[in-house]
């Protein structure tokens, strides 16, 4: 793993170990719906790192989307979704 | 509010784990109250409308969560700041980061380094509190894409 050569070329992270950054890498593969199931078959930590990468950047992306239908819906201000809403902010 | 309507993918996270279902409860509260303030607020009469709306809902998800949260993490202190200092929220420009030197090779491991773009104030990390706040940052963000998922179920069904 490349964590290693990073350990021994950056002070800054020269306290973690290689175990420890392992250990947070496979918390982190678990937190990923692309390999959260195959857990059984370790992944490299570049490649878990790129799909954490990959899944965030996917999350924004569901954001920007999310947000872009729900101001939809509030500009029109007629229909019964808009109405459903309001009642839901009045809450 | 519906939970009836998460999907597979939100079962994973909230039903086994308290403090992060009341993290979420925290992060819809804030959510609703400030599109509820958006939406009484009168919009700008000209220009474009929709556009207005969409940039308020945005910051307001990012905002909710950053303030859910607090200050005790280090993702959330970086949204918070950016939020006091009306800068344009999350991704400002990423072709601009990457292109900055300061950044390049930071970590000595290309996906760390990846990683501290898409992760809020994940430049001034080193790689044990990236990977921390990373797993920390997915599992707010995923609350937040449930938080509004449910609450467009709810106005559509």
């Amino acid at each position: 793993m490349s964590s290693r050569r990073s350990r021994s070329r950056h002070s800054g992270s020269s306290r973690i170990t290689d175990d420890q950054i392992n250990e947070l890498v496979s918390k982190l593969q678990q937190l990923l719906p692309e390999l959260h199931n195959r857990r059984s078959d370790k992944k490299s930590a570049a490649k878990v790192l790129q799909e954490t990468c990959n899944y965030i950047r996917s999350l924004h992306r569901e954001v920007d989307d999310l947000s872009e239908r729900l101001s939809e819906l509030l500009e029109n201000t007629d229909t019964t979704q808009a109405a459903l809403i309001r009642n839901l902010l009045m809450q | 509010m519906k939970k009836s309507s998460s999907s597979s993918k939100s079962k994973r996270w909230s039903p086994d784990e308290n403090p992060k279902y009341s993290l979420k409860k925290k992060m819809a509260s804030r959510f609703l109250r400030s599109m509820k303030k958006m939406d009484c607020s009168s919009s700008p009469s000209t220009g474009e409308k929709g556009s207005w709306r969409y940039h308020a809902i945005r910051a307001a998800a990012y905002a909710s969560m950053a303030s859910a949260v607090g200050p005790r993490k280090a993702w959330s202190r970086a949204l918070l700041k950016k939020i006091r200092n009306h800068k344009v929220m999350m991704r400002k420009s990423s072709s601009e980061r990457r292109n900055n030197p300061r950044n390049i090779r930071r970590f000595g491991h290309e996906g760390l380094n990846d990683l501290s773009q898409v992760v809020p104030g994940g430049k001034a990390m080193d790689s044990c509190s990236l990977l921390t706040e990373t797993a920390h940052y997915i599992k707010c963000l995923a609350a937040q894409v449930q938080i509004m998922k449910q609450i467009l179920h709810y106005s559509t069904c």
